[in-house]
């Protein structure tokens, strides 16, 4: 029989990044990108489950979808308590959207700073090649000394968004079966 | 069992009674499977480490919470109890609280314990939980928060004896 795990996967990033787009365009398979913007005040919360490949067993990803802007940061870390895995956004044109990368992780790891966190760094925009200011290799680098993995994405193109939910959602799975081999080897 | 252990002459029954303090849970394991207990809800089900794990009196066998928090499990008796403390062997939990309903499908809980348990490498917590003297039909245990993202509950033994009403 198939076991659920429940994964709370939190978005970051700041403000116009693109994690609302991101999130509904893997939320909805790819049928609902939002042509126009609303900013997201607080958060939102959207449930997608995910299968295990090679097995039985799926993920519910809880997608906590947080507000960008400075002026909610105070209101959307309460709904950050014991987050499972992250995904931090940059937009590849904005250069300051990927300095505050690091300022996002922090935020988030240090709700429970004994807890390993799996996570993602995600680049999204990339369909403006013209307008690009951060390289893949910049993004890869970033990723590597925060020990997340790196991930490209345009939201708009509906290109690679379900990539890191997956990863994600799987590296979930193998922490529970670790998990449970050592609850297992306790007695 | 009780009262088959109760039943021999007056001479024996003291040195049992002795015995009943000392290991006063293992003889009124009122929350075991065998007892008449069941689990009446549980917010995790893997399949393979189901909640009933926690009440079939043994410590290999356990229950696993499958992520987020926080994470309840529902232990109904099989009578109004009189029950006196608990003890809980599990991995990984941190804040518990213990709520009881006096009432046969009831959704009104009072809570009358919590506690944080302190983190351990590589051994089960062991938890020992005083309640003075309280009336439970069920038993709610809530995880309200973990060492890490899962955890496990081996065994719940509640003491306690059947009221009669």
């Amino acid at each position: 029989m198939p076991t659920t795990l429940r994964c709370k996967c939190v978005i970051v990033g700041d403000a116009t990044v693109g994690k609302s787009s991101i999130a509904q365009v893997f939320h909805s398979d790819g049928s609902h990108f939002p042509k126009n913007y609303t900013m997201t005040q607080g958060v939102e919360v959207l449930v997608k489950p995910v299968n295990i490949p090679e097995t039985t067993d799926s993920v519910e990803m809880y997608i906590y979808d947080s507000a960008g802007k400075e002026i909610f940061s105070d209101l959307v870390r309460r709904f950050w308590d014991h987050p499972s895995v992250v995904i931090v956004v940059f937009d590849c044109t904005s250069e300051t959207s990927f300095s505050s990368c690091k300022k996002w992780l922090e935020r988030i790891r240090s709700q429970c700073p004994d807890i390993q966190i799996p996570g993602a760094l995600l680049a999204n925009k990339i369909d403006l090649d013209q307008r690009r200011v951060i390289s893949p290799k910049a993004g890869k680098e970033l990723a590597q000394s925060n020990k997340l993995e790196y991930f490209e994405c345009s939201a708009k193109e509906m290109q690679n968004v379900d990539t890191p939910f997956f990863y994600l959602a799987n590296e979930f799975h193998k922490l529970y079966q670790e998990r449970v081999e050592l609850f297992d080897s306790l007695t | 069992m009780l009262a088959r252990l109760l039943q021999p002459e007056a001479k024996f029954v003291k040195p049992v009674l002795t015995l009943l303090c000392h290991h006063k849970w293992t003889m009124f394991d009122v929350a075991l499977s065998s007892a008449g207990a069941h689990i009446a809800l549980a917010t995790s089900s893997d399949e393979k480490h189901p909640p009933e794990n926690m009440i079939d009196g043994k410590a290999e066998t356990f229950w696993s919470t499958t992520g987020m928090f926080p994470q309840e499990v529902v232990i109904r008796f099989q009578t109004m109890m009189k029950i006196t403390n608990v003890h809980i062997c599990s991995y990984n939990i941190r804040k518990l609280k213990l709520e009881a309903s006096e009432m046969d499908e009831s959704t009104k809980y009072d809570t009358i314990a919590e506690t944080e348990i302190d983190e351990t490498d590589s051994q089960l917590q062991q938890e020992e939980i005083q309640l003075g003297e309280k009336r439970a039909y069920s038993l709610r245990l809530v995880i309200e928060s973990g060492y890490d993202h899962f955890v496990s509950v081996h065994k719940v033994v509640v003491s306690g004896q059947a009221v009669h009403q």
